[in-house]
C-alpha cells in the first residue's frame, strides 16, 4: 500500500518542480487577482480617495401610499418620511450616502430609464405605485425595480448592497409587526410600537442609529476610514473573482496533473512500472492520488493566499474545509475522466484549451453576473450545467457565510459529479492497461 | 538448470502475427541473444516474457514462474532494461533509483545502501544529485540499466540497450553485461547488431518475421553456411544476358567455387577462400568485358547465416 504513496509523492514532486505547472497552479490565478486588486485596491488605499460616486436616479410612483403611523423620531436614523416609499428615497438621499451616491429624483419611470440609457445615471430605482401598501399588507409583495447600466459592476453593486440591506432590515420590522398583530388582542394593538422598539433594541443591527446600521456595514457604529470602507467593498467583489479563478485553475491543474498518465505512457516509464512487482491497481491508484494531492495543495495555498494577501474572508474554517474537499475531489476526478478519453498528450493540448476554457467560463457565469440581476438568475442556472459551476457556487456560499445544509448539499452534488467522473475514468484506464 | 523456458509463444495484433510459435531455453548464468532485424518480433517476445503483453498462445517459465499464471512471481525475479530510456528526467539520479527501488519492494537502509552501491557500479556516484535531464545519452543509459539491477534480479532482460549511443558508452554497457554474467545473472539480450550478439552470447536465437529461424551457439550457427566464404559481386547494368551467362559458367569453373547465383545485378559465390580467389574472378570479368562495380567478401558469421536463411541481409 505504501507504493501508492510513493507513486503519488513522486508525481507531486515532479509537479512542484515544473515551472509551467507552478505557473498554472499559483502564478496566473494570483497574478490576475493581484492585478484586479491593484487596479482598484491601490486606489482604495490612498487615504482620501473614495470609489467614484454612483449616479442614481429615483422615480417614486407610489402616490397613494398610506402614511406611516410612527413619529419621525421612531423612523430609523431619525430620517423624516411620511410613507414607506418616501423613507426609501430619503435614506438613499441622506447625507450618510453622499459619499457613495449622487442621487436625484425624476417624476416618472421613463425618465429614470432614459437617464440610465443616456448614461446620465448608472442606476435607476423605480418604486411602483402601491409599494407602501404592499409593504403594509402582511401577504403583500413589495417590489422595487432596479435598472442599471449592464456594462458596470462596481457602482450598481454598491447600490444593490445598500438597498438590499435596508430592505432586509425593514422586512424584519414588518415580520415583527405581523407576528405582534397576530398574537395580540385588538385592544392591545397600542403595544405594537413598543414591541417594535424592543425588536430594534435587541437587533444586532440596531445600535445608536438603525438607519446607519441598515444601510451598510461601513456605516455601522464603529467608524471606519473611507479607505477602509472602500477596501472592504473591494474585497466583497474580489472574493468571488478570486474564487472563480481558483476553481478555473484547479480544473486546469487537475487535468494537467492527470495527464502524467499519458506522459508516462509516452516516456515508457508507465510500461516500466508495469514490469515491477506492483499491481496495476496500485500503480493507477498512486497516479490518481497524485492528482488529488496536487489539487489539494493548490486549493489550500490559494485559500491562504486569498486570506493573507488580499484579506478575503472565506467564512468559517469548517465550511471552508467542506467546500475545498468537494472542489478537490470533483476537479481531480474531472481531470482523470478527461485524460481517460484521450489517446495521447498531443490531443490533450487541444482538448484542455477548448473544453476547460468553455466549461470554466460557463462555470464562472454566476460570478460575472453577480451584479446584474436580470442576467444573474440565468447565469446561476447555466453555470450549474458544468461541474465548475457547483464549485463556484460553493465558494460564493462560503463568502456569503452560508453554513449547514445548503453548503453540505452543494458539496454533496460536487461529490456526485466527482464519483461519476472518477468511475468512468478508472474504468477506461483499467480497460486500456488491463 | 534452465532459468528461462519458452514454449510456443504466439502473439498477434489484429491481422499481424508478431510472434509465431517461438520456443527456446536459457541456462542459468548464460547470455542469450535474440538477434534479428527491426520488426522481427524480438521486443514483442520480450514484452510477453516480462508480462507486459499476454500471449495468445504458449507459455514461458522464468525461474519456475509462469508468465501466464504467476506474473507477479515473474516480475519479482526479473530486471528489465527497456529499449528506450525510461527514467524521470526531472528527478535526480538518486531520486530515480530510490523510487524504482521502492517499486521493487526495497525499503529503508537496504534501499539506501543498494542505491549507493549501484551508483558506484555505474560510475555516477558524484552526479547522484544531478537531475537526469542534465545527463548525456550514455549516462542516461547507465542509469537506465542500474534501475534494473537494484533488487539483484536473477534474470535480466535487456532490449537493444546500445541503440543510438556513442562507441564509448556502448563499450561500457557491453562490459557491464559481461560483468552481470560473471556475477551469475542470466541475461536475455536483444539486438540487431550482429557483432554484439557474436561477442556477448553463449547462445543466439535468430528471429525473422516473428519466428525463431535458428538457435544455437555461434559455432553451431556458422556451421549452417558450411564455413564457406561468400563473395558478392555487383556487376554493371550494361551486362547482357548472354554475357552474364557465359561469365557464370566461367566462374563455376574456377577452383574452390561451390555455388554461383545471379539475382538482378548481383552475383553471389560460395567459395572456400574468397580473398585468394578474387584476382581470378576479376580476370574472368575482364575477359567477358563485364564491369564489376563492387565486390564484398563475407567470411562465415551471423550475417552470413541470416543471409543464408532468409536471402536478405540483417540490416535490410
Amino acid at each position: 500500500m505504501s507504493k501508492v504513496f510513493d507513486i503519488a509523492l513522486k508525481d507531486l514532486t515532479r509537479s512542484l518542480r515544473s515551472a509551467m505547472a507552478l505557473m498554472f497552479m499559483f502564478g496566473i490565478p494570483l497574478l490576475v487577482t493581484g492585478l484586479f486588486y491593484l487596479m482598484f485596491g491601490s486606489r482604495a488605499s490612498q487615504g482620501e480617495f473614495n470609489l467614484p460616486r454612483t449616479r442614481l436616479v429615483i422615480a417614486n410612483l407610489d402616490t397613494d401610499a398610506p402614511r406611516l403611523q410612527s413619529s419621525s423620531g421612531s423612523v430609523p436614523g431619525g430620517i423624516q418620511a411620511n410613507t414607506m416609499s418616501e423613507l426609501v428615497v430619503n435614506v438613499l438621499r441622506s447625507e450618510k450616502m453622499a459619499d457613495l451616491l449622487e442621487t436625484s429624483v425624476v417624476p416618472d419611470a421613463a425618465s429614470a430609464r432614459s437617464a440610465v440609457d443616456s448614461r446620465q445615471a448608472q442606476v435607476a430605482i423605480i418604486i411602483p405605485n402601491g409599494f407602501s401598501r404592499q409593504f403594509a399588507d402582511p401577504y403583500g409583495l413589495a417590489e422595487i425595480e432596479f435598472f442599471q447600466d449592464p456594462t458596470l459592476t462596481l457602482g450598481p453593486g454598491v447600490v444593490r448592497s445598500i438597498l438590499s440591506q435596508f430592505m432586509d432590515g425593514l422586512a424584519g420590522v414588518r415580520i415583527v409587526v405581523n407576528v405582534a398583530m397576530d398574537e395580540l388582542d385588538p385592544a392591545e394593538y397600542g403595544k405594537v410600537a413598543q414591541i417594535v422598539q424592543q425588536y430594534l433594541d435587541t437587533s444586532p443591527m440596531n445600535e445608536e442609529d438603525l438607519a446607519e446600521s441598515l444601510l451598510d456595514e461601513r456605516l455601522a457604529t464603529k467608524p471606519e476610514s473611507a479607505s477602509q470602507q472602500n477596501a472592504r467593498s473591494l474585497i466583497r467583489i474580489l472574493g468571488p473573482f478570486m474564487g472563480g479563478m481558483m476553481v478555473f485553475f484547479a480544473f486546469v491543474t487537475a487535468s494537467s496533473s492527470a495527464e502524467s498518465l499519458l506522459r508516462e505512457q509516452e516516456e515508457g516509464t508507465l510500461q516500466r512500472l508495469f514490469t515491477t512487482p506492483t499491481l496495476q491497481s496500485i500503480i493507477l491508484g498512486g497516479k490518481f492520488l497524485a492528482v488529488f494531492l496536487t489539487v489539494l495543495v493548490q486549493i489550500t495555498v490559494m485559500f491562504l493566499a486569498g486570506r493573507l494577501i488580499f484579506g478575503i474572508a472565506w467564512g468559517a474554517l469548517s465550511s471552508g474545509i467542506i467546500v475545498a474537499f468537494g472542489i478537490v475531489l470533483m476537479a481531480a476526478s474531472f481531470g482523470i475522466f478527461i485524460n481517460s478519453l484521450l489517446r495521447d498528450t498531443r490531443q490533450g493540448g487541444v482538448v484542455f484549451g477548448g473544453l476547460l476554457s468553455l466549461t470554466g467560463m460557463i462555470g464562472m457565469m454566476s460570478v460575472f453576473a453577480m451584479n446584474a440581476p436580470e442576467a444573474g438568475n440565468l447565469g446561476n442556472t447555466v453555470s450549474l450545467l458544468v461541474p465548475q459551476g457547483w464549485a463556484v457556487r460553493g465558494i460564493l456560499q462560503l463568502l456569503d457565510g452560508v453554513t449547514g445544509t445548503p453548503l453540505v448539499l452543494n458539496t454533496m452534488v460536487m461529490l456526485v459529479w466527482g464519483t461519476v467522473f472518477f468511475s468512468i475514468g478508472v474504468w477506461r484506464f483499467n480497460k486500456r492497461y488491463g | 538448470m534452465k532459468t528461462i523456458e519458452v514454449q510456443g509463444l504466439h502473439k498477434s495484433f489484429a491481422e499481424i502475427q508478431a510472434v509465431r510459435g517461438v520456443s527456446f531455453s536459457v541456462e542459468q548464468g548464460e547470455i542469450f541473444s535474440l538477434l534479428g532485424p527491426n520488426g522481427a518480433g524480438k521486443t514483442t517476445t520480450i514484452s510477453m516474457l516480462c508480462c507486459l503483453l499476454r500471449p495468445d498462445g504458449g507459455d514461458a517459465l522464468i525461474m519456475g514462474h509462469s508468465i501466464c499464471k504467476d506474473p507477479m512471481g515473474v516480475k519479482s525475479v526479473l530486471g528489465v532494461v527497456p529499449q528506450d530510456i525510461a527514467l524521470y528526467e526531472d528527478l535526480t539520479a538518486r531520486e530515480n533509483l530510490t523510487f524504482w527501488g521502492k517499486m521493487y519492494g526495497l525499503r529503508g537502509s537496504a534501499l539506501t545502501s543498494r542505491v549507493n552501491e549501484v551508483l558506484e557500479v555505474i560510475g555516477l556516484a558524484d552526479r547522484a544529485k544531478d537531475r537526469v535531464a542534465k545527463f548525456s545519452g550514455g549516462m542516461k543509459r547507465r542509469v537506465n540499466i542500474a534501475v534494473a539491477l537494484l533488487h539483484k534480479p536473477k534474470v535480466i532482460y535487456m532490449d537493444e540497450p546500445t541503440v543510438g549511443i556513442d562507441p564509448q558508452s556502448r563499450r561500457n554497457i557491453l562490459d557491464n553485461v559481461v560483468e552481470l554474467k560473471n556475477q551469475g545473472m542470466t541475461v536475455l539480450y536483444t539486438t540487431h547488431y550482429m557483432e554484439e550478439a557474436q561477442e556477448l552470447s553463449d547462445h543466439i536465437g535468430i528471429m525473422d518475421h516473428g519466428e525463431m529461424i535458428a538457435c544455437g551457439t555461434h559455432a553451431e550457427l556458422v556451421r549452417i553456411v558450411g564455413e564457406l566464404d561468400r563473395i558478392s559481386l555487383l556487376v554493371s547494368k550494361l551486362t547482357t544476358h548472354t554475357g552474364s551467362e557465359t561469365m557464370l559458367q566461367d566462374l563455376r569453373g574456377l577452383p574452390g567455387v561451390h555455388q554461383v547465383d545471379l539475382e538482378d545485378e548481383t552475383i553471389t559465390l560460395l567459395v572456400a577462400d574468397g580473398h585468394q580467389l578474387l584476382p581470378a574472378i576479376f580476370e574472368v570479368a575482364a575477359v567477358q568485358r563485364i564491369k564489376i562495380t563492387r565486390a564484398d567478401v563475407l567470411e562465415p558469421n551471423l550475417e552470413a547465416v541470416f543471409l543464408q536463411l532468409t536471402g536478405r541481409a540483417l540490416r535490410d
